[in-house]
């Protein structure tokens, strides 16, 4: 593009009036805000390991990753690398194998995340086409070395194991969500 | 010169070439979707993904008259007055219908398919099918059946019988068949006459959808992660064009490579699957020495210094060239101990040769010769030595003449010395052994080199008909590892890094046999025979 | 021989002492405010260690020290070996000599020592009591620091470093001129170049030199904090948008010495703005005028200077928030196209006065002081307007686009 391009549209810094040419306005804003700040406002800072961050919507939340498990208590992964293949921070490490159970053809051997190198961008949960991994609401994580930091399976799966009561899979509250309006709609209660 | 018009466009197809309208309306650059037809194969046209409406131009009056029904572009040849549509609402609505019915009973389970990612199925519903299914018949089965060699997974296959023809056509063996009738038809093999020959591996790349899997590749990793590199498989003389596919320096499978000349598009199981070796745990890692009856592991760092001064000071010299090296690299060594010794002996390695040579009735060779580049090394040390040596010759070499160093070229996949030949070698003070497995001779060197892979080298190999073609690196080889060419290039004190095209240019300038390899090889490699042809003019001008 | 030589010594020791902690904790204090300013809490953690007491972070400074002392020290292999090192201790040096002359009180009575000792003087407290050329002597000081700088950059051998010493010894130079002109007013009104007797005279007119000489004043404060570089005029490092300039290749002690140097420059800075315009120990009714102290007064005067410097230092930290950076062409004719005539204007005035007003104003029978002040700022409305009117600084060196109208109106009418 051309700077005599007809689609631009040039715009011009704002004249200054005598006053504003002077700094004293300024002078003045300047420092009205800054002691204003420093004297009459309120401290935002949240001091962090004794008060906590209040986590408004665990289920949307964006922490540490987990596996999930399914009625039988298996890993529900299915290792189609979907997630591996739409993580921008390739931390997804996955090696597949036949599974030994007849209903399922593959599963994951090895599913290690590293979360350091992880971003927490979400799409692997979005990539999942069988809601197998999901970010938690846990955002503290700390390790002493980056070995520690690699999670590996039994890892993530503990996670669903402390998660699972406070932020249920998507299909389960979509179920619980059924219920609810069932038991909760009077035409059905009166009918039955 | 046939001349055909394809949507509206009018091209000129070559001479003297039989085509049907897929092949015709590819050299134009437009592409008829297809199963189950397959150049290597028989037209059957039963897939009807590739129906086309089609027409012919009166040459004299120039009217077109087309006909009333879609036909399958498989089955049309291309003849001169040819009109095909290929971009209309009719044909679209066919492929669309086409499609449709193929996903019926499809599984739709590409997160765990294999082949999910270089599947025709999944392409061209995206680029012709519907935006959505209109139905669902039945619930989806997956089952999956062992038949031999692959597996298969049977509501995934979409019936284009590539495989039965292959089996039938090209290998000859006819295990494959398509079971019951109608919307009941499945592959399958006669019981206790499982798939199972030496080019088996072949019908999972025409397969094209992930009904048949390979065992080895089973879930090892899906193909987009994979970068696939030029190569030339070494399992036997006849070097075959292979694709390399690697991700993260692990190789994961050996695909063909098509090449008209050689190999076509195919490869034998032999080759397909030897790459195992590459990533084997036995590999000889680091450069080891021995001192006072005790290995020593060494570094490189200083090392080539040291092996070169070590060389000049041994006296006389002798050579044994793997053919598993390179032509490149066959040349650099002959030139290093050329240069530290004018008289140095170089003799050709051990010939490893198993059963006879095979022929399949798609006319698919196999040669008992196991190794790659015999030929290739054949011109270098004819070049060096005026004759060629092989290794019992140079066996016979060591009694007579007192060797003071040897360099052996090792690189073979197996075992490949006997320890009555390996002890003939204790005498020398100098022995350097470069090879990929230790062995009753690398556990006698002095200096113990390892060896690169085949895909973690770059260089030419000339096969039995002598057609010269190149291999690039896929991988970079394990850490402790050099490559063959580097190490050769440093000792010769050459600048920078090690390229074989430049060692080529050099060969091609130097020996006249390799005059031909001035410029770029083309992908299907350079037929080196028609510098004999030259010659035997040469000779037949002078006799006359 | 020996008492003066004593009380020398213990003054050269509580100056650098002083100095050192005070700089340690204007930092956690700069650290605060930055932290107030923003609604943060700032360091509030650091206590005694291995203890649970935090003492509101007030262990923050050691813990910097202790961590810039423990960095690895490496020295490049690219620089200059000799001037790498040497450059940090120039600016170091430099930076601690100036307040060799700097007051940092009054006067002590002499009866601190017994009677047998023969000291009957009253006690200056100063390093170097009677250094006549007390501000010159602050000048050549702090013109060594730009070698400081300069060195830094060029032994740095690296671009980064190269160009952000030459850009800070740009400013560096370029305001020096203001910040002479400044002080120049001011030693004609009180006819020395001792900083003790510019505050005496300042005490026993009553008039402080802010109050008589405004445009003085602010010629000097800005060049000040120039010379500080400190916001708005930081350009030489200018962290969120340069390079770190001439110490980008600097780290641990090195690097210490820098900011530390830094530091007390802005120290120096604040102690010669409330010294030359603000009266210094002075306040009215409360520390007297002479050098026969009381004990009170003296502890007076001790405390009013040291007030009035750390307020001095707020407002430095302060003005760090408030104010935006200049650019740095704005920075330069600001240098030498505003303060430069400003200050020449506030010299002339002051001369003129010192030759003919006090005179006048006796003669008309008006208090001279009063008079000066009237006229000071009257002559420092006119500049400043003057300065407003041709606002030199507020140039635009953004590329000029050719025939401006002729390119905004047809994208205008093609929207229409």
């Amino acid at each position: 593009m051309k700077t005599d391009d007809a689609r631009i549209r040039w715009v011009e810094s704002p004249k200054l009036g005598m006053l504003g040419k002077s700094y004293l306005t300024l002078f003045i804003k300047g420092l009205t805000t800054t002691l204003g700040h420093l004297f009459f406002h309120k401290k935002v800072t949240l001091e962090s390991p004794e008060q906590r961050h209040k986590v408004l919507d665990p289920v949307n939340y964006r922490g540490v990753h987990r596996l999930n498990k399914d009625e039988q208590g298996r890993v529900k992964c299915v290792a189609c690398f979907l997630c591996a293949t739409a993580c921008p921070a390739h931390c997804i490490d996955i090696v597949a194998e036949p599974s030994p159970w007849p209903d399922r053809e593959k599963y994951p051997k090895v599913f290690n995340i590293d979360e350091l190198r992880c971003i927490f961008c979400g799409m692997c949960e979005q990539a999942c086409p069988v809601e197998a991994i999901e970010l938690t609401s846990f955002y503290d994580l700390t390790g002493a070395s980056r070995e520690e930091m690699i999670f590996d399976k039994e890892k993530l799966l503990s996670v669903f194991d402390q998660t699972k009561e406070r932020e249920p899979m998507p299909s389960k509250r979509a179920n619980d969500a059924a219920q609810d309006r069932l038991k909760t709609c009077p035409t059905s209660g009166d009918s039955s | 010169m046939p001349k055909i018009t394809i949507d509206g466009r009018e091209i000129e197809l070559p001479d003297g070439q039989r085509m049907n309208v897929i092949e015709a309306a590819k050299l134009s650059g437009v592409e008829i979707p297809h199963y189950c037809y397959h150049p290597g194969l028989p037209v059957v046209g039963s897939c009807r993904m590739c129906l086309i409406e089609t027409g012919n131009c009166d040459a004299k009056t120039g009217e077109i008259k087309m006909q009333p029904k879609l036909v399958p572009g498989c089955t049309v040849p291309a003849t001169d007055g040819l009109v095909i549509v290929t971009a209309n609402e009719k044909v679209r609505q066919a492929r669309a219908m086409v499609e449709e019915d193929l996903l019926l009973r499809h599984p739709v389970d590409c997160p765990i398919c294999d082949k999910a990612g270089e599947c025709t199925l999944q392409d061209y519903y995206f680029k012709y099918g519907q935006a959505s299914r209109r139905t669902d018949v039945m619930p989806f089965t997956s089952r999956k059946r062992d038949l031999g060699d692959v597996n298969l997974f049977i509501d995934r296959c979409v019936l284009c019988s590539r495989c039965v023809r292959f089996c039938a056509e090209v290998s000859g063996t006819a295990e494959l068949m398509i079971a019951n009738r109608g919307a009941h038809e499945e592959i399958d093999v006669v019981p206790d006459f499982p798939l199972h020959n030496e080019l088996s591996g072949n019908v999972v790349d025409l397969c094209p959808v992930g009904a048949l899997a390979d065992k080895d590749f089973l879930y090892q990793q899906r193909v987009w992660f994979m970068r696939r590199h030029r190569s030339v498989c070494t399992d036997c003389s006849v070097g075959c064009s292979i694709w390399v596919e690697e991700n993260q320096d692990q190789i994961y499978r050996l695909k063909p490579r098509e090449n008209p000349h050689v190999n076509k598009w195919w490869i034998c199981n032999q080759g397909r699957y030897g790459y195992h070796h590459v990533h084997d745990a036995n590999r000889l890692a680091v450069p080891r020495v021995r001192k006072d009856g005790k290995t020593v592991d060494l570094s490189w760092n200083g090392l080539p210094e040291e092996l070169k001064s070590k060389l000049f000071t041994a006296g006389h010299l002798g050579g044994v060239f793997s053919p598993f090296i390179s032509v490149e690299e066959a040349y650099l060594l002959a030139k290093l101990l050329r240069s530290i010794d004018p008289q140095a002996v170089l003799a050709m390695g051990p010939m490893p040769r198993v059963g006879e040579d095979q022929k399949f009735p798609g006319g698919f060779v196999i040669t008992a010769e196991k190794v790659p580049n015999r030929r290739g090394i054949e011109e270098i040390l004819g070049y060096f030595m005026h004759k060629v040596l092989s290794f019992e010759d140079f066996l016979q070499e060591m009694q007579r003449i007192e060797f003071g160093g040897v360099w052996v070229s090792g690189g073979y996949k197996g075992p490949w010395i006997e320890d009555s030949a390996a002890r003939r070698f204790e005498k020398i003070p100098l022995l350097i052994v470069q090879d990929l497995f230790p062995s009753s001779l690398s556990e006698r060197a002095t200096y113990q080199l390892p060896a690169a892979a085949f895909s973690e080298r770059e260089g030419s190999y000339m096969n039995r008909d002598d057609r010269l073609q190149t291999a690039n690196m896929a991988v970079r080889p394990p850490w402790g590892v050099r490559a063959e060419g580097s190490l050769f290039w440093q000792m010769l004190g050459r600048k920078g890094l090690y390229n074989s095209r430049t060692v080529l240019d050099d060969l091609s300038r130097e020996v006249l046999y390799f005059a031909p390899a001035a410029g770029p090889l083309p992908d299907t490699g350079l037929d080196m025979k028609i510098n004999k042809l030259a010659e035997v003019g040469a000779l037949t001008a002078k006799t006359a | 021989m020996l008492p003066i030589v004593l009380v020398a010594l213990i003054k050269v020791g509580l100056v650098i002492g002083g100095l050192m902690t005070a700089a340690a904790y204007l930092v956690l204090g700069e650290r605060w405010i930055a932290a107030w300013i923003q609604d943060r809490k700032g360091p509030n953690r650091v206590g005694i260690p291995l203890t649970k007491i935090r003492l509101f972070g007030l262990g923050q400074p050691l813990a910097d020290g202790v961590k810039f002392l423990f960095k690895a020290e490496y020295t490049p292999a690219h620089v200059d070996k000799g001037l790498y090192f040497f450059a940090p201790m120039t600016i170091f040096i430099t930076a601690i000599a100036v307040f060799a002359v700097i007051p940092f009180g009054s006067f002590l009575p002499s009866d601190i020592f017994p009677a047998s000792w023969g000291v009957h003087e009253p006690i200056n407290l100063v390093i170097a009591p009677g250094v006549d050329v007390g501000m010159i002597f602050v000048f050549a000081m702090g013109s060594i620091a730009v070698y400081g700088v300069v060195l830094g950059g060029w032994a740095s051998n690296s671009k980064y470093s190269f160009l952000g010493g030459l850009r800070s010894s740009a400013q560096l130079i370029g305001y020096e001129l203001p910040l002479g002109l400044g002080i120049l007013g001011v030693v004609l009104s009180s006819g020395s170049l001792r900083l003790d007797a510019i505050m005496e005279h300042q005490a026993q007119t009553g008039a402080w030199n802010a109050f008589v000489q405004p445009l003085g004043m602010i010629v000097f404060c800005v060049a000040s904090f120039a010379e500080a570089s400190r916001l708005p005029f930081d350009l030489p490092e200018a962290e969120q948008e340069l390079i770190g300039g001439y110490h980008t290749e600097y780290f641990g002690i090195k690097l210490m010495m820098y900011l530390v140097g830094e530091y007390l420059h802005m120290v120096a800075a604040a102690f010669l703005i409330v010294m030359l315009f603000f009266g210094g120990w002075h306040f009215w009714g409360l520390t007297g005028s002479g050098n026969i102290v009381t004990w009170g007064e003296a502890i007076l005067r001790i405390v009013v200077l040291n007030v009035k410097v750390l307020g001095m230092v707020f407002f430095f930290m302060v003005a760090r928030w408030s104010w935006a950076r200049f650019r740095y062409d704005q920075l330069m004719s600001l240098a030498w196209l505003v303060m430069l005539p400003m200050g020449m204007v506030n010299l002339a005035y002051v001369a003129i006065w010192e030759e003919y007003g006090g005179d006048w104003a006796r003669s008309a029978g008006f208090s001279p002081q009063i008079a000066m002040t009237l006229c000071g700022w009257a002559v420092f409305s006119v500049t400043w307007y003057v300065a407003t009117k041709m606002s030199p600084s507020q140039g635009d060196n953004r590329p000029r686009r050719q025939s401006r109208e002729s390119n905004i109106r047809p994208g205008f009418e093609a929207e229409k």
